[in-house]
């Protein structure tokens, strides 16, 4: 390493430490103590109300599902990019990463042009089917979906890459079966990439704000998930329950990282 | 016979790494594939193993027909040059993988993997994970793993060819020994003439997608086909058109006026105990003749020097673009 002197040092720490100090754990520390300043009861209070409970519920709902339909397909894609060769490999590459690059509230929008009851291209059948995706729950886990799709697939492409088809060839030549050269070796090699994909995910689709505010009507105790009752609740001046969500919904994202720094070491040796 | 290899043919693009090769390898030998990179040999090992398919042509396994089989169907053991260990897994599981895979008895598989491991002198590291092996222990894993199954034919590419040289070695001469003692058909792919030589029953020369080659480490040796096969086999020149081995070349101060060609010493260069000499001739043909240092010094030729030269009687010679060999 190069040798940098003292001072040098530590203005480098300040500036880094400051730099996450006041874009994160102030503001982040603020709403704990805002959720807190008079003790639980806030908190409590706020966790009584069935119309809270039911967000709260749909919100982990829908991530679930999300989540869950983007592992199997994120795993199943990432194989087939990185293992086939197909005409269209680059165009469906670039298309997975679209949900990075494109606003959230564009997604919404054009879930809703698709999947509308009265002029979408598939919305009035669905609708004869007695089957509604607008202003519904499928509505809300389509948009979830969509914005969280390139985060399991980014993780594990770059490590099949790197694993290469070795083992899996070694594997087939010893009598294992496809499925079976899956599910002992290549899904043990890139477990830690899914863990991750998974855990990216999770925070992702609990957190979505824009595209799921575009395909919910925000009924309280139906459509309307945690993310979208803060904003009412704050807009309504119901601040304190609102930092009491919103704790709640930062609670979870330090869940998840706290789920991998305390899974990764043991395993990884 | 173990390995019938009829007509295989397989493109990449329109690159031909194998061209209608017809191949018949004999039950319980070890038998080189030998050539230099890039000439087919591993295409061809991949085939009989199921883990690429061939264009046109068919491959028959102890006469059952493989050509359209998977290779998890054809009862092979595959090694790889990059050893290709499950790295999430023991040692001994890994060794058990293959039978694991059959649903053998738990007992049946645990006695089978300790001798295994026995056998590759691995037994002390059952318990290891991959990543705490050298290269050549984990090369040794991967063979013991691929002898596990009972494969009918064992298939080996470049097992050492990632490997320092002096593992390399060892492990040359505890294969050659293994298969002495388990007697498996067995098939490797090399590039090193010196490993073929030195292990195989049986080598195959492939250059260029075509079988140059097919005898013996003696005939290969002695009785080459062609140019191709004596040049890789070992160090040549060329005297007078002709191929021929550097220290089988005769370099004398008088002519004797048995047909020998006027040249003069243009280089002389020591190489530990032997010299090389570059002579070239009246014609410009340049020609490396090798010797030891004492023979030199009896001659006592040095740079500039008029000599004149000649093949020495028994002396494996082959016409120089293709042809008959002819002993002179």
């Amino acid at each position: 390493m190069v040798e940098v002197s003292t001072p040098t040092r530590w203005a480098l720490r300040l500036l880094a430490v400051g730099y996450v100090f006041f874009l994160v754990a102030w503001p982040t520390g603020l709403l704990a103590f805002r959720t807190f300043e008079e003790g639980t009861a806030n908190l409590l209070d706020t966790l009584r109300e069935p119309d809270v409970q039911a967000a709260l519920q749909l919100t982990g709902k829908v991530a679930l599902l999300a989540v869950l339909i983007n592992l199997l397909f994120g795993v199943t894609i990432s194989i087939l990019l990185v293992r086939y060769e197909f005409p269209g490999k680059r165009l469906l590459s670039a298309l997975i990463d679209l949900p990075l690059s494109v606003s959230p509230v564009v997604v919404g929008l054009a879930l809703v042009l698709v999947y509308n009851s009265r002029d979408g291209w598939f919305g009035p059948t669905l609708e004869e089917n007695s089957v509604q995706v607008i202003f519904s729950t499928p509505g809300l886990v389509m948009a979830t979906t969509f914005v969280a799709l390139p985060l399991v697939i980014r993780e594990i492409v770059p490590v099949l890459t790197e694993i290469g088809d070795d083992q899996e060839q070694a594997a087939r030549s010893l009598g294992a079966s496809a499925p079976q050269t899956f599910w002992r070796i290549t899904l043990p090699s890139i477990k830690w990439a899914v863990v991750y994909g998974v855990v990216l995910a999770t925070a992702r689709s609990v957190g979505e704000f824009g595209a799921v505010k575009v395909v919910s009507n925000n009924i309280s105790g139906k459509t309307q998930t945690a993310t979208l009752m803060v904003e009412e609740k704050y807009q309504n001046f119901a601040q304190d329950q609102a930092y009491a969500i919103a704790f709640l919904l930062v609670l979870v994202s330090i869940a998840c990282l706290v789920t991998v720094a305390l899974l990764r070491p043991k395993t990884e040796e | 016979m173990s390995i019938d290899i009829t007509g295989v043919t397989k493109k990449f693009g329109d690159f031909v790494a194998l061209d209608n090769v017809n191949v018949t390898i004999p039950t319980g030998q070890l038998t080189a594939l030998l050539g230099p990179s890039g000439g087919g040999k591993s295409t061809l090992l991949r085939i009989i193993a199921g883990l690429d398919s061939a264009d046109e042509g068919s491959i028959s396994i102890e006469g059952a027909d493989a050509t359209k089989l998977p290779p998890q169907k054809r009862n092979v053991g595959f090694v790889f040059q990059h050893y290709a260990v499950f790295k999430h897994m023991t040692v001994a599981k890994n060794v058990a993988f293959g039978l694991e895979i059959r649903k053998r008895p738990k007992a049946e598989v645990q006695r089978r993997v300790e001798e295994l491991l026995d056998l590759v002198h691995l037994s002390q590291f059952s318990h290891r994970m991959p990543s705490q092996l050298s290269g050549g222990q984990r090369q040794r894993m991967a063979l013991a793993r691929a002898l596990a199954v009972e494969p009918t034919v064992l298939l080996l590419d470049e097992p050492f060819g990632a490997l320092d040289a002096k593992v390399r070695k060892e492990l040359r001469d505890w294969l050659r020994r293994l298969h002495d003692e388990v007697h498996v058909t067995t098939v490797f792919v090399t590039h090193d003439q010196e490993e073929a030589l030195e292990v195989a029953d049986e080598i195959v020369v492939i250059n260029e997608g075509r079988v140059e080659q097919i005898g013996s480490p003696e005939q290969l040796y002695d009785e080459p086909a062609n140019d191709f096969v004596m040049g890789f086999l070992g160090e040549v020149t060329t005297l007078g058109g002709v191929v021929v081995r550097p220290h089988d070349v005769e370099v004398a101060l008088q002519p004797s006026g048995n047909g020998e060609v006027a040249a003069t010493v243009t280089r002389v260069l020591r190489v530990g105990f032997e010299v090389r000499l570059t002579v070239t001739t009246e014609t410009g043909e340049e020609v490396i003749v090798t010797m030891t240092r004492s023979h030199l010094r009896q001659l006592g030729a040095d740079e500039g020097t008029k000599v004149w030269l000649s093949i020495s009687k028994g002396a494996i010679t082959v016409a120089r673009s293709g042809g008959v060999p002819a002993t002179v």
